[in-house]
């Protein structure tokens, strides 16, 4: 589907493809509603998934952030009792898959989802089904692990699930496998995410754009889609071994049977550590796009920061056993490995090098959008220096487990990846929704988490090097120390900080709402942007734009807004036409007949197969046949069904329907 | 848009707070008072690596404050006030290139010192005394192996042959030695660490790892296992105690000392009585003989699911119990020993725990209802995935007489 989107008349070249029957299905019609309820379920939109991606990880960065802050609650005082040790187990191991399977990596997907195919001037994905399958499948996998909480516990083995802590005599109730499939179920989403975004960067890009003029939002999602198009299948295989372990005797991980449980290391780091850079790429991105925005400049070295992008990708596979320095690899191993790490803090530094250089003699307007991006650089400069100290593999055997790893890693990934999507949300919601966030409650909304975070993570540095290590249901005011380092009150700082940056957090829901009961239609372009997204109505139509552009600049948008009228080496921006000027000139040479593949059952379908399997896997295994028949029937409803609804499907029947030509895809 | 406060001067704000953090960070290092502190290192190796990483928190806090400084400068200087749009200048290869090769000199740099650590780190070859490890669901086993000499750890009993010692929770090791551990586990992962006087290694069931210890003075070492471990694992602590060579051969001679039954007729008699019907099945203690002379040999593999329930034979020559987690002695005797000067420690370790100086409390508690004090899985209807066996221990419903036997028993093993 989807490469139907070049003018074409009848005799313009394309021949009919599939002969169709009269409705798509014979019995049923196929979904082709614009509006309402069915226009989200089945849609395979990818500007509509993109939303759904969002709404639902946000809803799971909140129940995340409530885990987390139950914590918290657990450590304010060294012996807390409101979580006995079973459920602060539960609760730390699911704080983390939820907010690294179901908050980021999707809020990723959002973002990828909805802004590459603006991004590079495409009309949808290359492939749309398989686009919506994803996020079903995503949907569907993470509340399947959540219904664990309410059949017996949840997953408690920590995030990395070490083996064999993992193997059913350790943990008996049913959580860990809750937790296995589901991550196997949330995998597919990724991985067939990755294909689909990799595909429609490499095939779909406007006309002009060559690699190198591609927005680097779009470059960094691409290098995230290969890291993932590796990444996945490690972990899957990993979990795999541990659902045959688990539930079908296998012994993969006993080590009666002669296994060694660092093989489970070896497969959870080779994955779990691109996973970082999975992680941190998109927000990364996102920050790219905004800090030239409000400095009124290109980004500074824009081929180097896509190249260290790249280089990080692939160093990124050499690092992973800096996980492992105290799991007893041997000299050489840790030596290498120490060497890696080190040098994967080069083209780090590059990045905020770049950065810095980018508002460097710019136009700063700080908006909320730019004070998390610049929020980003300042946070994630702490947590990259954090990491060189452990990247030092002998200081790293001290630090290790302790509290100071859960400061480093939350600076990373706080003060990254998250600050990096809440500069996006605020950065595209008017491109998104047509409605502009308010900044006063943007600028509580930012500040409030910056000094919540700051508090929560900043303390825990001290309360690592003092040598509290993690994952401790309570700890013993014998061990705490007095004075200025007093392990207590530390702790009770960072719960402090947690209540704040939770408030803060909360701040954007409260923004949400505010704004879009407030506030009018947002301008065409109020940021004064750079890039194609922003050549298209907010929120852009269907089929995103009237006319495909022609690209011949890296920052297109503005190119087109700006003429340079200097002489020699004299430059003098003007501006010579708005982003009005820019739509209303595209909307002039629209494309005659654009075409867009039609909605349809079958991705939800053939996802909610999956979890039905998975609770046969745990609790009957006739269970895995009812939804294998169920993933059966999606699969033929699919190969069967044409790319585009036929007339019938429509009510009335349209003389068209929604297929004219088409070049079947997938 | 509309609104745009004074951005900069909030920023600045942060970054001074950042600074404060920088220096908070900074001033750690003098700390002397929590005894699982990483920088006040008190033995050879952990040394090595506290000269090892002062330097580079000191460079990459340098680099930290710079970074801030310049952010804190850009967005001061090039805030919007109306000046024209900037040259669109897309980049300028002397400073890209720069911060490229300073950066990875200064890397350079470190990885060089790192390496090199990291080997000497890692040398057997100068060992003195080996002590074997063995961690398991919620505690710490420790045995010291017999040379070929008849020497354990380098020192040679004065009054009995050697065989190997079993202890556990606190591990004795002699002051100024090179001591080696061979390290293990029964069950999961756990990890080894004693802050101050070397980093983590994990202790892996079905490998075994080497790490180095050394202790400058006598003193007690705090750790914890910080590789998580399951349910209690908050509850897995361990204490390395070094003793000066003289008191170090007067712990290992009475450690060795024959076992001697309690006088008939006290209650410490009802409490071997007792502990044999009650305890002996999984705890060990070495020189009981059951009616006919024969020795009474635990089996914990029988009833607990790591295979191992700790050796109780000279139990109230520690000081802590239930994996390091409770304290044997009552506060004001704690602090004595723990507070001792390194001139006293020795004499003030050396007495155990005495009948005034026992915290009953605790030890009763546990022996009242362990899984209630320390979270295990004890509870025979969780146990079917392990066929019955425990994983720590369980409430035995004693008596609060066969407590009171049971404490005047454990009292006299020292």
């Amino acid at each position: 589907m989807a490469l139907i989107e070049r003018p074409a008349t009848r005799d313009g070249g394309l021949v009919p493809a599939v002969v169709t029957p009269s409705s798509s299905y014979g019995v049923f019609r196929r979904p082709v509603e614009t509006k309402g309820w069915k226009s989200w379920l089945f849609t395979i939109d990818h500007k509509k998934l993109g939303i759904m991606y969002g709404v639902t990880a946000i809803f799971f960065f909140f129940l995340g952030g409530f885990e987390a802050l139950l914590i918290r609650a657990q450590l304010a005082t060294n012996e807390g009792t409101i979580l006995s040790a079973d459920k602060y187990n539960q609760m730390f191991t699911m704080h983390a898959t939820t907010m690294v399977f179901l908050f980021v990596m999707p809020m990723a997907a959002a973002f990828a989802n909805y802004f590459v195919p603006l991004q590079i001037g495409a009309r949808d994905v290359a492939f749309p089904r398989i686009n919506a399958f994803g996020f079903w499948c995503f949907l569907f996998g993470a509340i399947f692990i959540n219904t664990s909480w309410f059949l017996g516990g949840a997953a408690d083995g920590g995030w990395f699930m070490y083996a064999p802590n993992s193997s059913v005599p350790f943990s008996p109730t049913s959580g860990i496998d809750f937790w296995t499939l589901g991550l196997q179920i949330t995998g597919i989403a990724s991985l067939t995410g990755a294909i689909n975004l990799i595909v429609t960067v490499i095939n779909m890009r406007a006309p002009g754009m060559s690699l190198m003029k591609m927005p680097i939002f779009t470059w960094m999602i691409l290098i995230v889609q290969f890291l993932l198009l590796f990444a996945i299948p490690v972990i899957t295989v990993a979990l795999f071994l541990l659902m045959f372990q688990r539930n079908f005797d296998a012994t993969f991980f006993s080590v009666e049977a002669g296994a060694d449980p660092l093989l489970w290391q070896h497969l959870f780091w080779i994955f779990g550590h691109p996973e970082v850079y999975i992680l941190i790429l998109p927000s990364f991105g996102i920050v790219s796009e905004v800090l030239p925005v409000f400095s009124k400049k290109p980004l500074f070295g824009y081929p180097l920061v896509v190249f260290s992008g790249a280089a990080i990708g692939f160093v990124g596979w050499g690092v992973w056993a800096h996980h492992m320095f105290a799991s007893g690899l041997g000299p050489i191993s840790v030596a290498v490995f120490s060497v890696a790490t080190m040098a994967i803090a080069i083209p780090t530094g590059v990045k905020i090098v770049n950065w810095i250089m980018t508002m460097w003699g710019g136009k700063l307007v700080f908006t909320t959008a730019m004070l998390f991006a610049i929020g980003l650089i300042v946070q994630f400069t702490i947590g990259g220096l954090s990491g060189v100290t452990h990247a030092v593999a002998p200081s790293d055997t001290q630090q290790t487990d302790t509290y100071y790893i859960v400061a480093h890693f939350h600076y990373v990934l706080f003060g990254g990846a998250v600050l990096g999507i809440f500069s996006g949300l605020y950065y595209w919601w008017p491109k998104m929704f047509g409605k502009l966030l308010n900044e006063t409650l943007g600028k509580w909304n930012f500040w409030l988490m910056i000094i919540g975070m700051n508090l929560t993570f900043g303390p825990m540095h001290i309360i690592g090097l003092q040598g509290q290590p993690r994952r401790m249901y309570q700890t013993t005011d014998a061990r705490a120390g007095e004075g200025f380092f007093n392990l207590n009150f530390w702790n009770l700082v960072a719960s402090i900080g947690s209540l704040i940056l939770g408030i803060g957090a909360f701040l954007f829901v409260i923004n949400v709402f505010y704004s879009h009961r407030k506030n009018g239609p947002a301008p065409l372009d109020p940021w004064d942007a750079r890039s194609l997204e922003w050549m298209t109505a907010s929120p852009p139509k269907e089929h995103n734009f009237d006319a495909i552009p022609t690209v011949h600049h890296l920052d297109e948008f503005f190119h087109r807004k700006y003429e340079d009228r200097g002489e020699g080496e004299h430059h003098e921006y003007h501006q010579v036409a708005t982003a009005e000027d820019v739509l209303a000139e595209q909307e002039a040479n629209a494309d005659k007949h654009i075409h867009l593949p039609s909605p349809s059952y079958w991705p939800i379908v053939l996802a909610f197969g999956l979890p039905v399997m998975a609770y046969g896997v745990i609790y009957n295994i006739w269970l895995i046949v009812v939804g294998g028949a169920i993933v059966m029937a999606a699969m033929y409803g699919w190969g069967l069904e044409p790319a585009t609804a036929t007339p019938d499907d429509y009510d009335p029947p349209t003389p068209e329907g929604g297929a004219e030509l088409e070049v079947a895809h997938g | 848009m509309s609104e745009r406060p004074s951005t900069p001067r909030r920023l600045a704000h942060a970054a001074r707070l950042a600074l404060l953090g920088a220096g908070a960070l900074a001033i750690s290092a003098c700390a002397q008072d929590a005894p699982q502190d990483t920088w006040a290192p008190e033995g050879e190796n952990a040394q090595t690596i506290h000269n090892l990483q002062w330097p580079i928190f000191l460079v990459a806090g340098i680099v930290g404050v710079i970074v801030m400084a310049v952010v804190l400068y850009a967005v001061i200087k090039f805030k919007d006030r109306g000046q024209p749009i900037p040259e669109q200048s897309h980049g300028n290869p002397i400073i890209e290139y720069t911060f490229i090769a300073l950066p990875a000199a200064i890397l350079a740099v470190i990885a060089g010192f790192t390496v090199n650590t990291i080997f000497d780190l890692a040398e057997t070859q100068d060992t003195e005394c080996v002590i074997n490890v063995t961690g398991q669901q919620w505690w710490w086993e420790y045995d010291y192996p017999v040379a070929a000499d008849g020497s354990i750890c380098g020192y040679t009993p004065s009054n009995a042959a050697a065989v190997p010692l079993i202890t556990s929770g606190q591990v004795i090791i002699p002051t100024d030695t090179k001591v080696l551990i061979r390290g293990t586990s029964r069950d999961v992962i756990h990890s080894f660490w004693i802050p101050k006087l070397n980093g983590k290694r994990d202790m892996v069931p079905g490998r075994v790892h080497t790490w180095r210890f050394h202790a400058d003075g006598p003193g007690i070492y705090a750790g914890q296992c910080t590789e998580f471990c399951g349910l209690s694992h908050a509850n897995m602590r361990m204490e390395m105690i070094a003793l000066d060579p003289d008191d170090f051969q007067a712990w290992l001679d009475n450690q060795l000392e024959p076992y001697q039954s309690p006088e008939a007729g006290t209650l410490a008699a009802a409490g071997e009585v007792t502990y044999v019907s009650q305890c002996a099945r999984c705890h060990q203690v070495d020189g009981l003989v059951d009616g006919n002379g024969d020795p009474i040999v635990s089996a914990p593999d029988q009833w607990v699911y790591s295979g191992a329930a700790p050796n109780l034979t000279n139990f109230m020559t520690r000081n802590t119990f239930a994996g390091a987690s409770w304290d044997l002695l009552t506060p004001a005797c704690r602090d004595e020993v723990w507070n001792a000067s390194p001139e006293d420690f020795g004499a003030a370790y050396l007495k155990g725990v005495t009948p005034e100086c026992l915290n009953e409390i605790d030890l009763k508690e546990w022996l009242r209802d362990a899984p209630a004090k320390k979270p295990m899985y004890a509870d025979a209807t969780a146990l079917l995935e392990t066929d019955g066996k425990v994983r720590g221990m369980p409430n035995l419903g004693l008596s609060e007489d066969q407590i009171n036997e049971l404490v005047a028993y454990l009292l006299e093993r020292k």
